[in-house]
């Protein structure tokens, strides 16, 4: 019976681990970002900004 | 709402909204005269001839020295305005309406570390490399009149803009309401002669060698918009 019980343990405890690196992998791939780069912007709110039909007044360009 | 397009800092530049549009232009005009490296006379010329001597400043140029600074430092060194050698090197000697001079690439060297020459106190500067304020100053002035215009007004200095209020703004082919936002765009494509263009990797003094071919970038002002889109086309990939 106490066998039974740590076989049990050790396979919730091995579950466990393997589910919170499948998770951790997952979201690591999904929130790319380097470290090394020298800019780490803050993300504007998207009530700043959103897409429009409306005609543009003007634009960005390069000069 | 009103609207005054002209041409300044070899650009095309727009104002739009209902503030007083025509000081406006006479605002850009004056600080362009003023911080322009094809005049002689002008107070940025002045200070780059002063061969690291401290020189009285006006307030529009220190502050615009001092967000050199801040754009060196955030970008880890892509964005440096100590560039001026660099452009005359490539052939950026005179305004591009003039033609490209004669380039001689051999003569560049990688750009210095920009706060070891660059100092900037209140109301004095010294450098001891030339510079050119390019973008960095459009940046600035488009944050800076949109303040000092008041209201609702967009001010568009030759692709960097601030929108103060919320307008519909074209950024990378596609419109967004940008509501007191900033916004710029870099690119290799343009103010370029062969293999030759204006936007220099510090880390060599020649044109950089860029992955990417354009970037636009909306940001809180125009100056973070136009500091981001720059070293992200400088640094790559790698950057962003």
């Amino acid at each position: 019976m106490i066998n039974v019980r740590s076989l049990l343990l050790k396979v919730a405890a091995t579950a466990l681990s393997l589910a919170a690196t499948a998770a951790s992998a997952a979201y690591v791939t999904s929130h790319v970002k380097n470290p090394a780069a020298p800019l780490q912007p803050p993300v504007l709110a998207s009530t700043s900004i959103r897409p429009t039909d409306v005609q543009p007044v003007t634009s960005t360009y390069a000069s | 709402m009103r609207r005054n397009d002209f041409e300044a800092m070899g650009t095309t530049c727009s104002l739009i909204g209902d503030a007083d549009l025509d000081a406006g232009e006479r605002w850009v005009h004056a600080l362009a005269a003023r911080i322009t490296r094809f005049d002689e006379s002008s107070e940025l010329s002045r200070l780059n001839s002063s061969c690291g001597r401290w020189v009285d400043v006006s307030d529009e140029l220190e502050q615009m020295l001092r967000a050199s600074l801040h754009a060196y430092e955030v970008s880890g060194g892509l964005v440096n305005v100590a560039v001026l050698p660099s452009m005359l090197a490539i052939g950026y000697t005179r305004p591009l309406r003039q033609g490209w001079g004669s380039p001689s690439p051999e003569s560049a060297q990688p750009l210095p570390d920009l706060r070891a020459v660059l100092g900037v106190r209140q109301g004095r500067a010294r450098t001891l490399t030339p510079i050119d304020l390019g973008g960095i100053a459009k940046g600035w002035m488009a944050d800076r009149l949109c303040e000092i215009l008041g209201g609702q007004v967009l001010v568009n200095l030759g692709g960097d803009l601030f929108a103060r209020g919320e307008w519909p703004v074209e950024v990378g082919g596609t419109t967004y309401l940008l509501r007191n936002l900033g916004a710029a765009t870099s690119s290799t494509r343009k103010r370029r002669s062969g293999e030759m263009h204006h936007l220099i990797d510090p880390r060599t003094g020649l044109p950089a060698n860029a992955e990417i071919e354009e970037v636009s970038v909306v940001a809180s002002t125009a100056l973070e918009a136009e500091i981001l889109a720059k070293t992200m086309l400088i640094g790559g990939r790698a950057a962003a």
